[in-house]
Order: C-alpha cells, then sequence, then structure tokens
C-alpha cells in the first residue's frame, strides 16, 4: 500500500496577518510562525493509524511551497511519514486552489497511490478545493469531511486493490456513509483522531533524511511538474472594519469588567 | 458563451432546503446587473413535483434531473449527471450550497468542466461591469475580493450569508419545467445511507444566554472559568467552538457553528472564539454578541455589540468579582 497525504504549510493567525505591499496576499513578518495546517495533522494521523494496520505500508508527506515549507515536511517526517516530498516553489505567491491540485495531480499521477489523504480545509486560504480536484484530476473517487474509514485490502504489491469504507460529516451531527474503490482519495475533517506528538525515535530519523524536493517550473514549462494558467485572481485584499455596530469597552481591566456588569445588568440578563 | 446563472437545489427527504431560497436570492441579485436568467436544477430519484412547485413558485426555469442512481447523494453521480448538462449549457455561474455536499461535489465539478471555482461566497460587488466575489480567509481576519478567469464559474455560497427577501410574492408566472433524466450508475461510490445523530440534548436551544469557548481559554481545566461565567445566568448553556471539541474538552453536542448547532439566544458570550466564518455561521442570529479575545483584530469583534480585547484568564475572574 501507498498513501501520499497532503501537508500545507501555513501561517499562524493568532498572530498579527498583516496584508502585503502588493496588496494580493499576506506580509511575511519577521516574526510570523509558520507550521502545518491543524486538518492536515489529522490527515496525517489517519494515514499513521493505517500503517499500523497494514504493516509494510508506506507513507508519502507532500507539501507544495517555498522554501520554508521544508520544515513542514520534516515535521510530517517527524511524526512518522517514511518520506517527504517538497514541490518547490520559486516564490512566496499564493497560488489558487486548482494550480496546487494540478502540481500535486502532476506529482502522483505516475506513482500509483493507492490513497490520498488530504486535509478538509487550509486555515490560510479556507477553501477545501484541493483535494476533491487532485481526486478529479487524477480520476479518483472521493470523499470530503470524512469522519471514520475503514480499509478493506485485497492482495498485495503493486496491483493491491480493494475498497474503503468512510463516514462523511453532514449538518447536524448526521453522517452519511460510502464505499469508495481503491485508488480513492479522502480529505480529513478534524476530530477524526487525536494527532500524535512526534516520537524521539522519528524526530532523530527526520533529522537526517534528506527530502525529495522536485521544482514547480514556471507556466508553460514542463518539467518535472508545472502550472497551469491560474483559474481566478484576487482583485483585492482588506482587513473588515473592526466592528459594524458595537462598541470596544476602554479602560483598564477591572474598569471593563465593571461597564460589562452594568450593560448586562442593565438589560436585564443579571 | 451564455450569461445564464444555474441554481442547484438541495434538497433532503425530496423536500427544498431552506439554503436552496438564499441560493436563489443570490442568483437574482447576481444576474441583476445584466438581466441573466436564473434557471434551477433539482436533482434526485423523482423531483418532478418538487420541481414543478419551484417552478410554479419561484417563477424561475427548472430542471427536475432524476433517475434511479440519484436516489441518494453520491459525488460521483452528482458530478457526473450534473458536468454533462451544464457542459452543453455552458453557464457563466453555477451558485451551489456551502453546505457539507456542496462543498464535497463543487470543486470536482469546476476541474470537470474547466471552471474557476469559488468557495464560501459570502456577497460580491460589481466593479467596471464584472462582479467581484467576496470571501474571507485566516479564520475571517482578511476579506478578498476574487474574479474568475474562465467562461464559467462554479460558487459555493455560504448559508446564512446571504440574506432572503422578505418571503418574495408567488410569481405571477410560473416557470417552465424539463426533466431530464439519468442513466449512469456510479462505478467508484456506492451509497450507503443516512447515519443518524446521536442523541442530543435541548439545553442550547432552550438557553437564553450562551457562554461558549474556543482555543483561546487554553486548557481543559480553564472550562471551570467559563462555567463558572455561565452560573452568573439564568436559563443559561455552555457552547464551543469545533475546536474545542476536536482536544476533547467538551462534548459534540455543544459545538455551535456550521456543522454544529445553529443557536439564536439572547445573549452570546463568545470567549477565545476567533470567529471563522463556519462559527459564525450557527450564532449569527443571537441578539446581542459579547467577545472576549486578547487579539484586537478577531474576526469576532465584526459582529460583536459588546468587544472586549483582554486574556480572558484575567477578565473573567473580574467579571464575576465586578
Ligand atoms: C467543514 C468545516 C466545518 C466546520 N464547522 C465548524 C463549526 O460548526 N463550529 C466551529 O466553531 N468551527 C467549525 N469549523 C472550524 C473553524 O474553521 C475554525 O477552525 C474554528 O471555529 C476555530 O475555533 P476557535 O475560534 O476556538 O480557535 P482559533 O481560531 O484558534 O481561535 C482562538 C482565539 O482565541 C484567542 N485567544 C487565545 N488566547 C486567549 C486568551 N488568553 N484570552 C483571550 N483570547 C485568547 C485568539 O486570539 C484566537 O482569536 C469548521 C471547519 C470546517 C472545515
Ligand atoms: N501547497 C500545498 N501543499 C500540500 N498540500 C496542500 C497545499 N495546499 C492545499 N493542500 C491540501 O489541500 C487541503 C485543502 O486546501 P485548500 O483547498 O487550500 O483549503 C489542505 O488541507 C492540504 O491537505
Amino acid at each position: 500500500m501507498k498513501i501520499l497525504v497532503c501537508v500545507k504549510q501555513v501561517l499562524d493567525a493568532d498572530g498579527p496577518v498583516r496584508i502585503d505591499a502588493s496588496g494580493k496576499w499576506i506580509e511575511e513578518a519577521p516574526a510570523a510562525r509558520f507550521r502545518m495546517n491543524r486538518f492536515d495533522e489529522f490527515a496525517l494521523e489517519e494515514a499513521l493509524r493505517i500503517r499500523e494496520g497494514f504493516p509494510g505500508t508506506r507513507i508519502d508527506a507532500l507539501s507544495a511551497g517555498p522554501a520554508r515549507a521544508a520544515q513542514t515536511v520534516r515535521r510530517a517526517l517527524e511524526m512518522g511519514a517514511d518520506d517527504g516530498i517538497h514541490l518547490f516553489l520559486d516564490d512566496e505567491r499564493y497560488r489558487m486552489p486548482f494550480e496546487i491540485a494540478s502540481l500535486i495531480g502532476a506529482y502522483a499521477s505516475d506513482r500509483h497511490y493507492d490513497l490520498i489523504l488530504a486535509g478538509v480545509m487550509a486555515e490560510d486560504d479556507m477553501q477545501g478545493q484541493v483535494g476533491p480536484m487532485v481526486a478529479e484530476i487524477l480520476e479518483y473517487p472521493w470523499a470530503t469531511a470524512v469522519m471514520s474509514q475503514k480499509l478493506h485490502k485485497t492482495g498485495d504489491g503493486p496491483d493491491a486493490s480493494g475498497t474503503i469504507y468512510v463516514e462523511r460529516e453532514l449538518e447536524g451531527g448526521l453522517r452519511e456513509a460510502f464505499e469508495l474503490t481503491l485508488p480513492a482519495l479522502l480529505t480529513i475533517q478534524s476530530g477524526i483522531n487525536r494527532p500524535r506528538y512526534p516520537a524521539l525515535s522519528h524526530v532523530l530519523r527526520a533529522r537526517s533524511q534528506a527530502l525529495i524536493t522536485i521544482p514547480a517550473s514556471r507556466p508553460g514549462e514542463t518539467d518535472p511538474v508545472s502550472f497551469p494558467a491560474p483559474r481566478e485572481r484576487i482583485q483585492s485584499l482588506e482587513e473588515p472594519a473592526p466592528m459594524k455596530t458595537g462598541v470596544i469597552l476602554s479602560g483598564n481591566p477591572s474598569e471593563k469588567a465593571e461597564k460589562l456588569r452594568q450593560i448586562l445588568q442593565e438589560r436585564a440578563f443579571l | 458563451m451564455n450569461n445564464e446563472i444555474i441554481v442547484v437545489a438541495e434538497l433532503s427527504d425530496n423536500r427544498i432546503l431552506p439554503v436552496t431560497y438564499e441560493l436563489i436570492a443570490f442568483a437574482r441579485a447576481l444576474a441583476a446587473g445584466d438581466s441573466a436568467p436564473v434557471r434551477m436544477i433539482v436533482p434526485g430519484r423523482e423531483t418532478h413535483a418538487v420541481a414543478r412547485d419551484l417552478a410554479d413558485e419561484t417563477g424561475l426555469d427548472t430542471i427536475a434531473l432524476v433517475g434511479d442512481p440519484l436516489a441518494f447523494y453520491n459525488a460521483e453521480t452528482w458530478m457526473t449527471a450534473m458536468a454533462a448538462r451544464l457542459a452543453v449549457r455552458k453557464p457563466r455561474y453555477i451558485c451551489i450550497a456551502h453546505t457539507s455536499r456542496g462543498c464535497d461535489f463543487a470543486p470536482g465539478l469546476a476541474v470537470r468542466l474547466g471552471a474557476s471555482c469559488i468557495t464560501a461566497v459570502e456577497g460580491f460587488s460589481r466593479q467596471d461591469g464584472a462582479a467581484r466575489f467576496v470571501r474571507k480567509i485566516f479564520n475571517g481576519k482578511i476579506k478578498m475580493d476574487v474574479t474568475p478567469e474562465r467562461d464559467t464559474t462554479v460558487l459555493t455560497v455560504l448559508p446564512g450569508a446571504f440574506k432572503v427577501e422578505q418571503k418574495s410574492p408567488r410569481a405571477h408566472l410560473a416557470g417552465s419545467m424539463e426533466v431530464l433524466k439519468i442513466p449512469d450508475h456510479p462505478q467508484k461510490i456506492r451509497t450507503l445511507g443516512v447515519i443518524p445523530a446521536e442523541e442530543q440534548d435541548l439545553d442550547l436551544a432552550l438557553a437564553d444566554v450562551i457562554v461558549s469557548a474556543g482555543r483561546g481559554i487554553g486548557a481543559e481545566e480553564n472550562l471551570e472559568l467559563i462555567r463558572r461565567l455561565a452560573g452568573l445566568f439564568s436559563k443559561s448553556a455552555m457552547g464551543c467552538s469545533r475546536t474545542v471539541c476536536d482536544l476533547g474538552w467538551l462534548g459534540y453536542k455543544h459545538q455551535i457553528g456550521l456543522t454544529g448547532k445553529t443557536v439564536a439566544p439572547k445573549l452570546y458570550i463568545a470567549c477565545g472564539i476567533s470567529g471563522a466564518v463556519q462559527h459564525i455561521a450557527g450564532m449569527r442570529g443571537s441578539k446581542m454578541v459579547v467577545a472576549v479575545n486578547k487579539d484586537p483584530r478577531a474576526a469576532i469583534f465584526q459582529i460583536a455589540d459588546i468587544g472586549i480585547v483582554e486574556d480572558l484568564m484575567t477578565f473573567i475572574p473580574l467579571v464575576m468579582d465586578a
């Protein structure tokens, strides 16, 4: 069995998020903290659990991004992926989901993954598109927002086949179940598992293991993986006005607490 | 290229879900600029009657996309059935609900059609005649305006973002209704059915005041603080963001948002919640929103009536002592 897990490096939004000079993406402030997209941690953890059930399974973790994305690939190795692939972008420009999906699709097209896992959504662009797009490009069946899975494999080796049972999340606590023929792609919803902390042995191995770095070329060029023309264009980014109708309480913390209590009393909540 | 706008209806048990009317309102507003025709697609095993009703009620031309393979939702059948019909129509826009199912098939459909794809759309503006679609990124901290580059664009529209005008009057002229039958059965995905929700309790639905915890509470122990704050109010309940459930700090029945509960209490107090669109989708109906967050730029402040920029660990005890 061969599994590919797509892991994206994202800017941690707990800190300041500022629009860059071009007005089209986010500034990389010196203090900016980058980390693995949390939904992808769930996807990677799910792959590790499948490997535990099917020894001999190989897990590749892949990230497309600029030089710094190598840290996220390495993080995936620390968590337990067997190989790390960095589709290297030579600038920090934002790419639309279809562009990224095409790169990942081109990389995966002749590598015969039995299963591809992605996160349900990236925390930065919040598109939720790359997973199903990769599946459609590769003509794999897919299910998004998966909350549980069970793999049934028949045969072994390169022509292994089988099916995967999945439950995907609907609104209001409902789920719906499907059986997909392998090879297939799933996007993993948060809460399916508890991602583990890296084991020391993996951390040590990851430190010395070389990443597989593949340059992603510019549109028009072909080798080894290249970009299609973008299908959408960002016109502008904007920080929304902090408040439409409300007020931000001012003063020191105790004054604010006093004001809040007053307001709540006036409105008869207290 | 033609300027037609297609709305894909979302049904449950052969009933039109309310989000479909939001899509219609969105499509009509989008059409107004260039008086484009809006047409509905109603997929399902036997949607003739539902499609007929919709055509009567809205005056829109409606296509009932029917057949046994469409008895249950299935990404493969949905996408294949729609792509075949849409590829010949070449509509300008295809509007799909940003629901679990909508998000499941929309991006694949866009790839198959060679279309642009814009998800979680909350609105649009017009500039030099072209529509710019508005969506949020970074948990709502930044607003993004996007334009499509292709002749056809697949849009998923965020539930609750686009208000339905007061129950629009029944159309004077009923729309036409066309039936298209789907023969193709799915090859790679088999539908096994819907699994009912675990038992729910009514606490959140009945509460006047909901005090909600986000990842910003920092640790499970600190839930106690939130619980004590909730205890100040009568008829109160504890809610939380999805992240808090994922961390195992509270059960999923407390989750508020797109994939959790939708609530509309008299007072909603958000503690350490960033205000991602998926969370807002479940509480935007609250009468009054108080937000406590240490980040002055957190998106939750955009919809708050009272905002407090403080560390909740120091602030909440002060509120209880005040
Ligand atoms: C398909 C899908 C469905 C989803 N459905 C839902 C849903 O139904 N409900 C939901 O909630 N989410 C849902 N999400 C997840 C959503 O996108 C966000 O990831 C989630 O809401 C973030 O939760 P949070 O605000 O608790 O955490 P974060 O976004 O991490 O925010 C934490 C906040 O706490 C603040 N903070 C930190 N420390 C302190 C402190 N000491 N004092 C004060 N403030 C502090 C930070 O400034 C930050 O704003 C869904 C996602 C997907 C992809
Ligand atoms: N640059 C990338 N490198 C690797 N995987 C990615 C990348 N962008 C997106 N993905 C995967 O696609 C998922 C959805 O991303 P998005 O469509 O951007 O919301 C993420 O959770 C990742 O699993």
